[in-house]
């Protein structure tokens, strides 16, 4: 069994059987799980940021920080592997921790979420399951397999989502 | 509740905690003056020598590549940032402070000390926005050692983490740092500055340490700094690396924008350039790899 790991800003796709991919500590970073069990390939994104207008040299080096450049990537790299835009994909979130800001400014995860919205339902895509918001950080692991999604947060165990 | 930690067991093991070396002593007290000069910083360098070959390697190293080799303390000094410096000079002396696992924060080996860079950095950036107080250089530091009564009350925290979670979850207590309160009768501010104490730190990072999560109780002094240590450690915990169980347990402090005036897109490129500057500095900081 391999287990890719995906850090802040990278992405990864998988159609085989025994892999798993992972990425740790969601904080207010959204992470964007795509399942295509007709091909059997799962995706998994680990978004940082809503819009990569910010910096483009960013955007350039790593557009998977971003939301509008990181989820056509990651819907891209499904296409190599058989995906065919149809739109039936399953995509489930986690991430996007809140953080209680009455200026606003440090609501970095739900502005996360909305734009990681908005970008799939251009693709006619939209999350069947979610885990979001709320004061907690998440580690995601998808199983490529059985297409199962397991979150855990340190002193709260696992969960299935 | 309030029974986990027994007496005088906390300090107890503060007095064991090895003291600071009398070069990271001089060297914290002398760059929390504002009026230093890199001169002064590499006198007492120069006064160690394992320090002193450590700084030329690194400045010598692949990752700095110098156009010239790097000879002296004060070329060195110049060249990495005394920020760096500092990060080096902490993490040499008192590594394993930094790098133990938490366990009562279900926190693996590293953790703390990721997490304590990244604040580190965070609080730098927070802090060059603002204009009037030249506080970046003494916000790295301070973002470095806030989070230091950790490694002390961890182990009082062992076997407990998930009751002080729901303490949180349920609403019963307002944030981690009550939470352990409640179940220990103290917390990790009080206890980081029950070490602050012990290792004699300058006031300015000890008023961190102990109000890194309440800045509006810091001394007026040294408020704005403490707000930006504050905003550095939620940035942080924002990017994914916070210390395990409390990672978002706490509130952001509403004033903040008294202190220091920040916009959605200041934090964004805070948050990016924590990402860059702590890929590039973590091999060097604490020590942990060869170069």
């Amino acid at each position: 069994m391999a287990t890719i790991y995906v850090g802040v800003g990278e992405y990864a796709v998988s159609n085989k059987a025994d892999d798993v991919i992972k990425t740790f500590a969601l904080g207010s970073c959204v992470g964007v799980i795509v399942l295509a069990a007709d091909i059997k390939a799962a995706g998994l994104l680990h978004v940082a940021l809503p819009d990569s207008s910010i910096n483009k040299k960013r955007m350039e080096e790593r557009p998977g920080m971003f939301a509008d450049s990181g989820i056509p990537l990651l819907i891209n790299e499904m296409k190599k592997l058989g995906y065919n835009g149809n739109g039936r994909m399953v995509v489930k979130l986690a991430g996007g921790a809140a953080i209680m800001d009455p200026n606003n400014t440090f609501n970095i995860g739900k502005r996360n979420l909305l734009a990681v919205k908005k970008i799939l339902w251009q693709y006619k895509l939209g999350p069947r399951a979610e885990h979001v918001g709320d004061s907690i950080s998440r580690t995601v692991t998808v199983n490529v397999n059985t297409g199962r999604v397991f979150l855990s947060s340190p002193g709260r165990g696992e969960w299935e989502l | 509740m309030g029974t986990l930690i027994k007496n005088d067991s906390v300090a107890v093991r503060i007095r064991e905690i090895p003291m600071l070396s009398a070069v990271v002593s001089r060297l914290l007290e002398i760059t929390s003056n504002e009026d230093h000069s890199i001169n002064d910083v590499s006198r007492i360098v120069e006064n160690d020598t394992f320090l002193t070959s450590r700084i030329l390697r690194i400045a010598n190293s692949a990752a700095f590549s110098p156009i010239e080799p790097i000879q002296t303390v004060s070329k060195a000094v110049s060249y990495l940032g005394e920020k760096m410096l500092i990060g080096i000079a902490i993490g040499s002396g008192s590594g394993k402070v930094f790098r133990k696992p938490l366990e009562g924060y279900e926190s693996g080996v590293g953790e703390l000390w990721e997490h304590s860079l990244r604040t580190a950095i965070a609080s730098r950036e927070i802090s060059n926005l603002v204009k009037k107080d030249s506080i970046s250089d003494i916000a790295f530091t301070a973002g470095l050692l806030h989070d230091v009564g950790k490694s002390v009350i961890s182990e009082f925290l062992e076997g407990n983490t998930r009751d002080l979670t729901s303490l949180c979850d349920q609403g019963v207590a307002e944030d981690f740092l009550a939470a352990e309160k409640t179940m220990t009768g103290t917390d990790h501010s009080e206890v980081g500055y029950q070490l602050a104490q012990h290792w004699r730190l300058p006031a300015a990072l000890s008023e961190v340490i102990r109000y890194h999560h309440h800045p509006a109780q810091a001394d007026e002094g040294h408020r704005t700094l403490v707000y930006a240590v504050h905003l550095g450690d939620i940035i942080a915990m924002m990017g994914g690396a916070g210390t395990g169980a409390d990672s978002f347990a706490y509130k952001i402090d509403e004033n903040y924008d008294k202190y220091i005036g920040i916009s959605k897109e200041d934090l964004a490129l805070v948050l990016l350039k924590v990402e860059v500057e702590f890929s590039k500095t973590k091999k060097f900081v604490f020590g942990s790899e060869e170069v």
